[in-house]
């Protein structure tokens, strides 16, 4: 332990001979003083805040990202090009724990960094929030600076699978289908049957029953917010629709009902509804009367959702950026782990390169849609073909599962628009980036830096 | 050759080429302006650090400014909107002389995400960013361009003027409530603004110029040959833009293209026509809002437009001959309405002799100008709004419909149009009773007088009538008398009213 902390030491030392602490800590300040001045908002305490935390929260982990990267590289190959690494490796002391020391040191760093960052975010939030009207700062705390939790009512899938499972039988005693078009057959039964939960003829209502779950216990008195989402296959000339939406149960709970309302299709609507509308088991009902001359669907997956307080902001604040925490761990062990038999020039290119590809995984993503890396013709539906497609395809598939153990996470969108950045999902988040992708990297770079032949580096001093 | 003798000779050179570079460069600029040679031209009233910027990146603007765009769309796709403003900020400011980005950035916000939103003040705000995009920064950068004139134009026109969304009349309220700290909540008067006297009148002039960005004097200009119009409007807003956009071009007529011109000219003259059908606020002070009404004063200039219009632009020739045919009648009626008739006799002239051979009213084939008196005209055009009839209910509705306009306009000093709503429902009357003199009894209808007397009662009425302050307004007018006390019942009893029924 001493000689981890020892070499934990010698890299925090190192930080501070090269500045790095110093400059790092500054931009970091800086961007978070500086971006408030610069940008433009859309007008609203809640835009301007959400907006503050984007792109503050942005600029740190990238200032951050690209520090930890250079360190990373940095500290151990130039630490063998400069012969430094020579003398401490004689020393009675493992190359793993020089290694693991030289992470837990960057890792350590960025904490600090990170923390002094958070702390001032949060410090300029809470300042610009308290200089608000009460109304708006109302509005802010329920909305933006708030962890809220969410409930949807049931998806239906098993009676949705099992409707199709019939219908597909009974077409299959009526006609033959194609072996080819089996699938396709069984897809389009599918939609139409889920067609039936979705949609909401003109002048019918349709009626929601969301269990809040242990919620419940804590709910009473509070404000609860609606989010839906419908479709519709005509277009107003108005460019929305009438909405009439109602809560509550007569004679169970207390009731509201909603003014009508202007709302443009395939887009997100979030409104407070009253609070203690749910009865005793925390089934909250909510209807929606569709008054317009054409059906609109709400799709059973993103059409209802009831928002609800689930905890403060500062401790959701925290956890976001315990995420961001952990990807800065991944980025420091992907810096090592280059370093271990890489110059720094060739390490810094590699690790730099290996980032950009996770930041380019959008085209490997619509690939892999596509079922090919030769140019698909969207007007005809058609896709070319390429004979790599055997391999590159498969390969985009699990280089997209590897990146989604880290990306999978979006700590500064659930932030920015008050939602839970819940303990499981840090916990996830420890164990996918830290313990594993870091993990994997870190046995990589012990192994090869425990075997690396020092002596051969070609020295610069 | 003696080195420093050439060396001189050399200098001298040097100096004689570049004066020479020095004298051409101004006509070879305006020659590659002319030719279209010159793809990137400078930045006019640029910051130094957008300046510089556009310069640095280079081509790298172009990448840089994709990137955004990408992210724009991912998040409006994602119904985040928050940095929306932003984003536009800085993809048109990338790429300032790009002409289509700030429209289709202003589009964006004014039209597709202001729609996003339930709210109307929400709505607002990205319809005013819209137009803020264009006005404060798209013809800062581009002060040249025809195409920006047009954009800004028809959001005022279409956007906050027309109704297609339901939050136009918020809009509308919103951009009245704007204007009437420029006019100081009274009519407009542009004297004050061109040649401000008090503090007070200073400070409106330098809001209207500095954010607004609208010339007072050029607004008089537009005033004199359009209007009059009323500039706590859109549509005068419209034309004033698009009026602006005429005049630039013509400054730069090699940049302009003719179609560019015919669509400036469009938002004129449907922006006046607009004017005309509406373009007169009547603030109703019992109800705390404002109407609409029509501005009769512009009909003549409106005419005049179309006819311009008409002559400029062969190829939607027919499209604008029959769009002022349209005008006409309604200036006719409009005019009749409001007990103009001699106005509206002349116009009526005018429309016959402008379009002999065009039918007046839809369905009538025989319905030509000449075949018509203005008071059948008139009388056949409310008919005609209301479905011809000649049911004796749905006469005395009509009748009805146009006395309570008549009270109204009373009430709201609007004499004028009380006179002629009068008027025409003295017309509809007369009209009915001749045509059933035949039947008798059976389709009679009740004499105009018991029909005001009918409709004043139900306007008096304290439970179901007009606003108290309303009602003593008809009051004093009609020589009513103070409204009597409400009875206050002392028991349980049914009112006699109720119990009769």
């Amino acid at each position: 332990m001493q000689r981890l902390f020892a070499i934990i030491t010698l890299t925090w030392k190192a930080a501070f001979r090269f500045k790095l602490f110093l400059v790092v800590a500054v931009l970091l300040l800086a961007s978070v003083v500086g971006l408030p001045l610069l940008i433009k908002d859309d007008g609203t305490a809640r835009g301007f805040t959400q907006i503050l935390l984007t792109y503050t929260l942005s600029t740190v982990t990238a200032l951050l990202g690209l520090s930890t990267l250079w360190l990373a590289c940095g500290t151990l190959a130039r630490d063998i090009e400069e012969c430094q690494m020579q003398v401490v490796a004689v020393k009675p002391i493992a190359r793993w724990q020089i290694w693991l020391g030289k992470w837990l040191g960057i890792v350590s760093l960025n904490a600090a960094l990170l923390l002094l960052s958070g702390v001032s975010i949060y410090a300029l939030l809470q300042w610009r929030a308290s200089r608000l009207p009460a109304q708006e700062q109302q509005v802010l705390r329920n909305e933006v600076l708030v962890a809220r939790g969410s409930a949807k009512p049931a998806t239906y899938d098993k009676e949705i699978d099992a409707a199709t499972e019939q219908a597909l039988q009974d077409r299959l005693k009526k006609t033959r289908i194609d072996q080819a078009d089996f699938n396709l057959v069984r897809q389009q039964i599918r939609e139409q049957i889920k067609a039936r939960y979705q949609l909401v003829p003109p002048n019918f209502t349709k009626r929601w029953v969301i269990d809040l779950g242990l919620a419940k216990n804590y709910l009473r008195d509070q404000p609860l917010y609606l989010r839906v989402k419908f479709n519709s296959a005509d277009r107003s000339t108005s460019g929305t629709f009438d909405g009439l939406f109602a809560a509550g149960v007569p004679q169970k709970t207390a009731l509201w009902r909603s003014e009508v309302m202007s709302l443009a299709p395939d887009t997100f609507h979030e409104f407070a509804i009253d609070p203690n509308l749910f009865d005793e088991n925390g089934q909250l009902t909510v209807e929606f009367y569709n008054g317009n001359n054409t059906a609109l669907l709400f799709p059973l997956d993103e059409g209802m959702e009831v928002l609800y307080r689930e905890g403060g902001f500062g401790l959701n604040f925290l956890r976001g950026l315990g995420i961001i925490f952990c990807w800065m761990a991944l980025l420091a062990a992907l810096g090592l782990a280059a370093a271990s038999f890489m110059s720094f020039p060739v390490a810094a290119f590699c690790a730099v390169g290996i980032l950009s590809l996770v930041f380019a995984s959008g085209t490997m993503a619509n690939a892999v849609s596509e079922g090919t890396i030769a140019n698909y013709d969207a007007e005809k539906g058609t896709k070319g073909h390429s004979p790599a497609d055997i391999v590159v395809i498969p390969t985009f598939r699990a280089v997209l599962k590897l990146i989604a153990l880290a990306r999978d996470f979006s700590p500064i969108d659930s932030l920015s628009t008050g939602r839970s950045v819940t303990w499981e999902q840090l916990g996830l988040a420890f164990a996918q980036i830290v313990l594993l992708l870091s993990g994997v990297l870190a046995a990589f770079g012990i192994f090869v830096f425990t075997r690396r032949e020092l002596a051969t580096a070609q020295g610069t001093q | 050759m003696n080195p420093r003798l050439k060396k001189i000779l050399l200098l001298l050179l040097a100096g004689v080429l570049l004066a020479g570079v020095f004298q051409v460069e101004e006509s070879m600029n305006l020659d590659r302006d002319a030719l279209g040679l010159t793809r990137v031209q400078p930045l006019e009233n640029a910051p130094p650090v957008l300046a510089f910027t556009t310069v640095a990146l280079g081509g790298f603007r172009g990448l840089i400014s994709n990137i955004l765009w990408i992210r724009a769309t991912d998040l409006q796709d994602n119904d985040k909107y928050f940095e929306m403003a932003q984003l536009a900020d800085w993809i048109t400011k990338l790429e300032p002389h790009f002409v289509q980005v700030w429209l289709v950035q202003a589009w964006n916000m004014a039209y597709n995400i202001s729609v996003k939103f339930k709210d109307f003040p929400d709505r607002w705000r990205w319809v005013e960013r819209g137009l803020d995009l264009l006005r404060d920064d798209g013809l800062r950068y581009n002060p040249n361009e025809t195409l920006i004139y047009r954009e800004l134009a028809w959001f005022f026109q279409h956007k906050i003027g027309a109704n297609m969304d339901d939050a136009n009349m918020y809009y509308k309220q919103q951009w009245a409530n704007e204007m009437a700290q420029v006019f100081d909540k009274k009519t407009p008067d542009l004297e004050p603004l061109i040649h401000p006297r008090t503090p007070d009148e200073e400070r409106r002039a330098r809001l209207l110029r500095e954010k607004y960005k609208m010339d007072p004097e050029f607004m008089k200009q537009v005033d004199e040959r359009y209007g009059p119009l009323e500039w706590r409007l859109p549509e005068s807003h419209a034309i004033y833009w698009a009026a602006l956009g005429l005049k630039e071009a013509e400054l730069n007529p090699s940049k302009i293209k003719p179609d560019d011109l015919i669509t400036l000219r469009r938002v004129i003259y449907q922006s006046m026509q607009m004017s005309f059908q509406r373009g007169r606020l009547v603030a109703n002070p019992f109800l705390k809002s404002f109407e609409f009404g029509p501005n009769l004063d512009i009909i003549p200039k409106v005419s005049a437009a179309y006819e311009q219009a008409a002559q400029e632009d062969a190829k939607n020739r027919d499209h604008i001959e029959k769009a002022h045919k349209n005008f006409l009648k309604d200036a006719v009626y409009f005019l009749y309405v409001h007990n103009r008739i001699a106005d509206a006799a002349k116009w009526y002239q005018y429309l016959g002799t402008k379009y002999p051979n065009n039918t007046l009213l839809d369905y009538q084939t025989n319905s030509f100008p000449r075949n018509l008196t203005l008071n059948e005209y008139a009388v056949s055009r409310v008919e005609e709004d209301v479905g011809e009839t000649m049911s004796r209910d749905r006469i005395k509705a009509i009748i009805e419909g146009l006395l309570t306009d008549a009270l109204t306009s009373l009430c709201l000093g609007d004499n004028e149009r009380a006179a002629g709503y009068k008027l025409l429902a003295q017309q509809v009357h007369n009209t009915y009773s001749s045509k059933t003199k035949a039947r008798g009894e059976a389709l009679a209808i009740s004499p105009l007088d018991d029909i005001q007397r009918e409709v004043v009662n139900r306007l008096l009425d304290p439970q179901n009538g007009m606003v108290p302050e309303m009602r003593a307004v008809l009051r004093t007018k009609l020589n009513l008398g103070p409204e009597p006390p409400a009875a206050i019942s002392s028991t349980n009893a049914v009112p006699e009213s109720a119990s009769s029924k």
